[in-house]
């Protein structure tokens, strides 16, 4: 019995030491460095999910990559027109198709070595290699002969083009000349989008993956620190993964003296509540977003006088639904026209969403765009959409099937504005909805293959132009998921693509919108995105509003440090 | 005892082959394409994404990884977090998960333990039935909602507490509570249930008659036995405590692997997703086995040869 105990003592003591063992070692391992109190801690939306340029369709990445590099130009942090970066200055040719940049001889890297127009071709060309897996290749396709270089390639089979096909031509280190196909007037706008961003090379070299003798691609474990190399305001000092990136000023950044925040954190936590919570107990400075299940709360406690730290504005960001225009019955515009007219837009932003964002009858959020006039698109009118269905042989829904809706879980106010949506379409026009939830991936695969009749979509403008949105419904775009196709709006997009003076192309633009809102309908627009930070602005400076919500890390600094020196 | 071991192994492989076969073809049946975005790339990229991570052939594809965890120890890259390799994530959020779960076990054993002898000492009286009661709403209350109660009271409302996050002794204390909880609660039970029964045992009365104190006789003859349930709950409770809890981890913003598995199931991230279900499956059957050696060290009327 002695023997017994002893032994089942024994077990036990060796498996409490055991676990006390595993956890002084997992702590010791995983445990964080103190934050020092000068740092500033920014809080994003999710993680980061990449921090290779070629790679960025993230918020938060592109946020980071912003603060981390410079392209040819930079963003206006209130405007955000493009402004000299990299590039001091640049020439456009007369026909609206070439444009030397001329790059600063005091751009450096963060290792010291200085930033080269052949650091910009390496990585424009490593965009245009199908296996770097670039989500927004797209974008250069505006260069001459890229897309060509591009499929061919793709192409198993057949041979590749060499690069030098490509309108892209340095004559000399500081000297980098693009060539387009046809005047594009964003083109220094997205001079200054991640994608475009140089790469160093040297630092790369490294990482490069072979398949064989051949090069295929490079291992992205170049973006971690120390091997990152970066030419922008910041260099990535340390980066734990899911639990901070950590940002110190780059010395060799030609405007350094901009760069007036000594230490940047940028975090995220897994639900928009728990980062709420750490913001308010002072563990987060900045949070990059208004946490959604209070946005109504905070904004009410905010007109009260309560609170002044809520700084929440429309931007550059659409709410709307896309009809599949290849599927019978909506391939028939009648229809989708009666739908969008039997929508209650303002009861949907003050009872549904209740945050009274601004009702859209149009994609291009309007006022957003110098210089561009938006439609009118529809207002409501249920008479006339009931009219429409008479017309269109379904008065009052007699004979139409039941549409599927389909809508992603990313947020819990998509059911609900569905929900509210297919409610007016029964009442109004005794359309039967069924709505169908899904996770994104999925989502996205099912808006893809065209499993649906009506979806949820929603679209932030990627540049400061109408064709942001616009693009997205010519025929054979990998985006136009309504299927729309339609000869006079492809004509016009053409045409528009192909004029060089700025008005005359933004009037055709407004033509050509006017087609979808008024007229054809593959999309339904329902309201402008609203979109926010929370900081105080006492405490933080150099956070400048802009509708794209693209916060510029480089200006933001302590103006008064609440907390002393105190360690949090 | 060798025999014993290798026949169990040999188990042991089995089991996780079938755990992986099933949740690689699981995945591949799972709607959704990892590489498609809001924003959808052209096909030659994802063409070529594919066959970045092995995915462009599935019947290669599911040999392929095993194969790399044999040769290079590792899934390769993640499809959601692209800069990190599986084993990047898995090291960087099994620590915390493991770190958290161990503290919680220790709570739960120690606690359920010594309130289980509590409640089995005092049975029917007010100790006992407080016990009782607490017990059932430990194991019916869900975690979150423990989580949450303790975030009011102790980081809310006295603000003892950090609300969450990791890396301090201090954050680590309300998760590790929320989560032992219920482990605690059913421990306890076991435990005074396990001397409830070995009290009218023949050993314990004769211990009794021979004269030995009757603390003694609670600690020293009774309480080995009675918590032989106990232990053979702790193999299953340590697996499932060690992986991390989805839940707790959220509400107290911890950065741990119950997280990332669930956003790469949501994300299609088919190697994190392989990688999170192995460690899961490797760390269950090995502390089964640890209990299983542990059951014939502490009862010796356990025979391996029986």
């Amino acid at each position: 019995m002695v023997l017994f105990w002893v032994s089942m003592r024994r077990v036990l003591i060796i498996f409490s030491g055991l676990l006390m063992l595993i956890f002084v070692g997992g702590f010791w391992i995983s445990g964080g460095d103190a934050v020092r109190s000068r740092a500033i801690i920014f809080c994003q939306a999710g993680q980061i999910h990449t921090l290779d340029p070629a790679g960025m369709t993230w918020m938060q990445d592109i946020r980071a990559g912003l603060a981390l590099w410079q392209g040819l130009t930079q963003y206006n942090p209130t405007t955000l027109r493009p402004i000299p970066g990299v590039a001091k200055n640049w020439t456009l040719s007369a026909n609206g198709r070439t444009y030397t940049f001329h790059l600063r001889r005091r751009a450096r890297w963060s290792n010291g070595d200085p930033v080269t127009s052949a650091n910009f071709v390496f990585a424009w060309k490593r965009m245009l290699q199908p296996a770097t897996g670039a989500g927004y290749v797209e974008m250069f396709f505006h260069i001459a002969g890229a897309r060509a270089y591009f499929d061919a390639l793709a192409k198993t089979r057949g041979r590749p083009r060499p690069f030098s096909s490509v309108g892209i031509k340095t004559p000399d280190l500081h000297t980098l000349i693009v060539h387009l196909n046809a005047p594009c007037p964003y083109f220094l706008d997205l001079m200054a989008f991640p994608p475009f961003f140089p790469l160093n090379q040297q630092s790369m070299a490294r990482f490069a993956v072979r398949n064989g003798a051949s090069f295929s691609y490079y291992n992205l474990r170049f973006t971690r620190p120390p091997y990152l190399v970066t030419d922008g305001p910041y260099r990535l000092t340390a980066w734990k993964f899911h639990q901070y990136l950590e940002f110190k000023p780059n010395r060799y950044f030609w405007a350094r003296s901009t760069v007036h925040c000594r230490e940047l954190r940028i975090v995220s936590f897994s639900d928009s509540l728990s980062a709420f919570r750490a913001y308010q107990s002072g563990a987060v400075d900045v949070l990059s977003f208004v946490p959604p299940e209070f946005t109504a709360a905070l904004l009410r406690q905010q007109q009260a006088g309560l609170r002044h730290d809520v700084h929440y504005r429309p931007v550059f960001g659409t709410y709307y639904y896309i009809v599949n225009c290849a599927r019978a019955p909506l391939d028939n515009p009648l229809i989708r026209r009666a739908l969008d007219l039997a929508i209650n837009k303002k009861q949907i932003v003050d009872d549904v969403t209740r945050l009274h964002e601004k009702p859209l009858t149009v994609l291009v959020p309007p006022g957003t765009i110098p210089g561009y006039h938006s439609p009118h698109g529809l207002a409501m009118n249920v008479p006339e959409a009931r009219r429409l269905m008479r017309r269109a042989g379904y008065p009052d829904g007699r004979g139409l099937r039941p549409l599927k809706f389909l809508t992603n879980d990313t947020d819990s106010m998509n059911m609900l504005v569905a929900q509210a949506i297919a409610q007016m379409w029964q009442r109004n026009l005794g359309v039967r909805i069924r709505i169908a939830t899904e996770e994104s991936k999925a989502f996205n695969q099912d808006c893809v293959q065209g499993n649906f009749d009506i979806a949820r979509a929603g679209w932030y403008g990627d540049y400061m132009d109408p064709t942001t949105w616009l693009d997205l419904f010519v025929s054979g775009n990998p985006n136009n998921h309504s299927r729309f196709t339609n000869r006079q709006y492809d004509q016009l997009m053409e045409r528009a693509e192909s004029k060089a003076d700025p008005a005359r192309r933004l009037a055709l633009l407004t033509d050509a919108e006017r087609l979808l809102v008024d007229r054809y309908m593959p999309a339904l627009p329902l309201f402008q995105y609203t979109d926010g930070l929370m900081y105080h602005a006492r405490e933080i400076g150099g956070i400048r509003s802009n509708v794209r919500m693209i916060t510029l890390l480089q200006y933001i600094h302590w103006k008064h440090r609440p907390h002393g020196d105190t360690y949090r | 005892m060798t025999r014993f071991l290798i026949s169990r192994a040999a188990q042991s492989v089995l089991v996780i082959c079938v755990v992986y076969t099933c949740t690689f073809w699981l995945l591949m049946a799972a709607p959704g394409n990892p590489f498609i975005g809001v924003k959808q790339p052209p096909p030659a990229i994802i063409h070529a994404l594919k066959v970045r991570y092995g995915l462009n052939n599935r019947w290669h594809a599911y040999w392929a990884y095993p194969w790399r965890v044999i040769t290079r120890g590792d899934l390769g890259p993640t499809i959601s977090y692209a800069n990190w390799t599986v084993l990047d994530v898995i090291r960087s959020s099994l620590p915390i998960s493991v770190s958290l779960g161990a503290m919680a076990l220790l709570i739960a054993l120690w606690l359920g333990v010594g309130l289980g002898m509590l409640g089995a000492l005092t049975r029917g009286h007010w100790p006992d039935l407080a016990l009782t009661v607490g017990s059932l709403l430990g194991i019916s209350v869900p975690s979150f909602v423990i989580g949450s109660i303790l975030l009011l009271v102790f980081s809310t409302y006295w603000a003892l507490l950090p609300s969450g996050g990791w890396g301090d002794l201090a954050q680590v204390i309300l998760p590790a509570g929320a989560l032992a909880v219920g482990f605690l609660a059913y421990i306890a039970r076991l435990t005074r249930i396990g001397m409830l029964d070995e009290f009218s045992a023949d050993y314990v009365r004769t211990a009794r008659a021979k004269g030995v104190p009757p603390g003694r006789v609670m600690v020293g003859h009774i309480l080995p036995n009675a918590t032989l349930p106990v232990l053979s709950f702790l193999g299953p409770a340590a697996a499932a405590l060690l992986t991390g809890s989805f839940v707790v981890e959220k509400i107290f913003a911890i950065p741990g692997m119950g997280e990332d598995f669930v956003n790469a199931c949501l994300d299609k991230d088919i190697p994190l997703v392989l990688g999170i279900v192995m460690v899961y499956t490797v760390l269950l059957v090995a502390f089964n086995l640890l209990v299983d050696i542990a059951y014939v060290f502490a009862d010796p009327r356990i025979s391996l040869h029986g």
